[in-house]
């Protein structure tokens, strides 16, 4: 990989890899046909057939772009360098932040404090400005799905707690 | 003239006062993800298609449908006023409408815009009218074989047609019709591809992928380009917009061109991104002063915003007539049909005329509601749009999960949106196109159970699918667009997407 002043990944490495991960799961897809069987039984194609077909079809293109990728000239262009990445891990670290604690504490709580949060850190609010939007956001949330639609969204301790279902 | 009794009938179920508050809320809500980045047409569909699920179908699916054309209207705004498309299918929008807009005629360029997709979506409208029962009708001859080789042709001309490299789409496709075998098999009934992963049974809903591919996947794209709106003030003057609207006429070879090219590829899968990109370069290689265009050209804004929509609505006639949606925003709203228990494909002009006839008529209404309230609420959401993306981003994000976890009560599909969510990050960045996986998801059991049920037929010998002429031909069409890059690179269409797609208002 090469190392310039600013440390980056390219983008052919980024091509080679994506190819060889999807030859990969064009690999678990006909694994996984072959176990079912991929041929002919009395009742027509076994059901493995069609899907062990894809598979190939699967990994076909992956060689295709992998090799495209080694042979195509990509003068340099970087995927994703270290001045870039910074605002997408500060987006998405918070994100997975934010999913973990919807499986623990459920969506409402979690969207409460990821969205105040958020607006603490990155937009630099004062907290009390972040802790009511958030508090307007999940309650327009709770008007939205669980009144309007009636849908139920995922809870957690706290609204067991509150006797909120 | 049959169909035009049937679309009467079907104005006559829409005209009440309930659908049409659901059409002003599907727009106003389409308007919404249009404008906001990371959320599209797609993506707002399948947020909102699982709370539909206890509405009457036509209801739902004017609520759906009006939410896309909303979306479509969305997405023109941002590009005219911000410079960022809210869709891809409006990225041909910026190279005209922005510098138009800069040079103080916001208005004039907003109108323009607004003005030309509605008549192009008219158009589309019409040309459905018109063309699909004779359509559907054509399509009742058809068996499994032929059916599968209608899927075969869509899914070709998206290897042919398309602007990315055609293994990649190859790829992407084969992906999603992965993703739809995995789970139970409606034939046998035994399990497949589940690896022994309990949540796997119930299979992977296109709508999770939906979410993670252009909802996740565009919002870390957005992060990472760097959000900055330096909007432009719009304040729409009603004279203005009257001053435009007498302008439209000048542009009429613009738009007539424009509309076909948008017929043709709303029906066939290009879908309305690449109609965009091929009316706004067809446009400028036929106008006479073609250094003109970057800089605020109204010709610029017309074309690209005609073929866009008119792709858009067009793209909804292979999903009615023949179940083989024209692109990502129809195919979601396919699988909603599916859900709903109701067979897209000719069967259901027959079984259901008032759905078919009711969403026709309601296609009118929407996209004249859709300009109305377009070109008033501009101005609102603009603002919205100023808001900082500190704000905007995690209540998107919480937005998108939520959603995810409704679908099926499912905390394992929230996991699937965030890699799905990566996934459409490192497509995205790599040009691997996004839509073919998403259509071969929607259409995947329906394009498999024809082919089993061909292979039935012939005892397993794939010479069914040439076995009479008609079965012959679509699949001779489909082997010919498979071919298209080749045949394409000799006639230059190619060339004209792609010289479409550089941006000419970067040099300025």
């Amino acid at each position: 990989m090469a190392e310039d002043s600013k440390r980056h990944l390219s983008r052919r490495t980024m091509e080679i890899a994506t190819a060889i991960a999807t030859a990969a799961a064009g690999g678990a897809v006909c694994y996984g046909a072959a176990e079912i069987g991929t041929g002919w039984t009395e009742t027509g194609p076994a059901p493995g057939y069609f899907p062990f077909y894809i598979g190939l079809l699967i990994i076909l293109g992956s060689l295709a772009n992998l090799i495209r990728a080694f042979v195509k000239d990509w003068s340099g262009e970087i995927f994703l360098d270290s001045e870039r990445a910074r605002p997408v891990l500060a987006f998405a670290l918070p994100l997975v932040g934010f999913m973990v604690g919807a499986l623990l504490l459920g969506l409402y709580v979690a969207t409460l404090l990821y969205v105040s949060t958020a607006m603490i850190w990155q937009g630099r609010y004062r907290w009390w400005i972040a802790t009511l939007t958030g508090a307007a956001v999940t309650a327009a949330f709770y008007c939205v799905f669980e009144i309007a639609f009636q849908v139920p969204l995922l809870k957690g301790p706290i609204e067991d707690w509150l006797g909120i279902y | 003239m049959e169909n035009f009794g049937h679309l009467l009938d079907g104005f006559a179920t829409v005209i009440s006062g309930y659908h049409l508050a659901i059409m002003v809320v599907g727009v106003m809500l389409g308007i919404l993800v249009g404008v906001l980045p990371g959320l599209g047409a797609p993506n707002g569909v399948s947020l909102l298609l699982p709370l539909t699920f206890a509405m009457d179908p036509i209801s739902a699916i004017i609520l759906l449908s009006c939410m896309y054309w909303g979306a479509l209207f969305g997405g023109s705004t941002t590009s005219i006023l911000f410079n960022i498309p809210g869709e891809p299918s409006s990225v041909a929008t910026t190279f005209d409408g922005y510098p138009m807009a800069r040079s103080g005629q916001a208005t004039r360029a907003l109108t323009l815009a607004f003005m030309s997709a509605g008549i192009g979506a008219i158009a589309g409208v019409i040309m459905i009218t018109l063309l699909s029962g004779w359509v559907a009708r054509f399509a009742l001859q058809f068996s499994s074989p032929e059916f599968f080789a209608v899927y075969f042709l869509a899914f070709a001309s998206f290897i042919g047609m398309g602007a990315n490299a055609p293994a990649k789409t190859l790829v992407s496709m084969m992906l999603g019709f992965a993703l739809a075998t995995v789970g139970m098999d409606t034939i046998s009934g035994g399990l497949r591809l589940t690896f022994g992963v309990p949540d796997l049974i119930k299979g992977v809903s296109f709508l999770v992928a939906v979410m993670g591919l252009f909802g996740i996947g565009e919002l870390l794209l957005t992060t990472e380009e760097g959000l900055r709106f330096e909007g432009i003030k719009a304040r729409i003057r009603p004279l203005d917009v009257l001053r435009t609207m007498a302008e439209i006429p000048r542009h009429a070879i613009a738009i007539g061109r424009s509309i076909l090219i948008g017929i043709w590829m709303g029906i066939t899968p290009a879908g309305p991104t690449a109609a965009s990109f091929m009316a706004y370069g067809m446009t400028r290689r036929f106008a006479r002063n073609p250094e003109m265009f970057g800089k605020g050209d109204p010709r610029g804004i017309v074309s690209p915003e005609t073929a866009d929509h008119s792709a858009g609505t067009s793209a909804l006639l292979p999903m009615l007539a023949l179940g083989v949606p024209g692109s990502a925003t129809a195919a979601v709203m396919m699988g909603g049909l599916m859900i709903w228990g109701l067979t897209p494909g000719p069967m259901l002009f027959i079984d259901r005329p008032d759905f078919v006839w009711g969403l026709i008529a309601s296609m009118y209404l929407g996209n004249v509601v859709a300009v109305l309230l377009v070109l008033s609420t501009v101005p609102l959401y603009a603002a919205i749009l100023r808001v900082p993306f500190a704000i905007i981003g995690p209540i998107i994000v919480a937005v998108i999960f939520s959603g995810a976890y409704q679908i099926a009560n499912s905390t394992f599909d929230m996991w699937l949106v965030l890699i799905f969510g990566v996934v459409g990050y490192v497509f995205k960045k790599l040009e691997y196109p996004i839509a073919p996986l998403v259509l071969a998801m929607v259409l995947g059991d329906k394009a498999e159970d024809a082919f089993r049920q061909s292979m039935l037929m012939s005892n397993g010998s794939l010479t069914i699918f040439w076995s009479n002429s008609l079965v012959a031909s679509i699949m001779g069409l489909g082997i010919l667009m498979l071919g298209w890059p080749l045949i394409g690179k000799v006639m230059g269409f190619r060339n004209l997407i792609r010289r479409g797609r550089q941006n000419p208002s970067n040099a300025s």
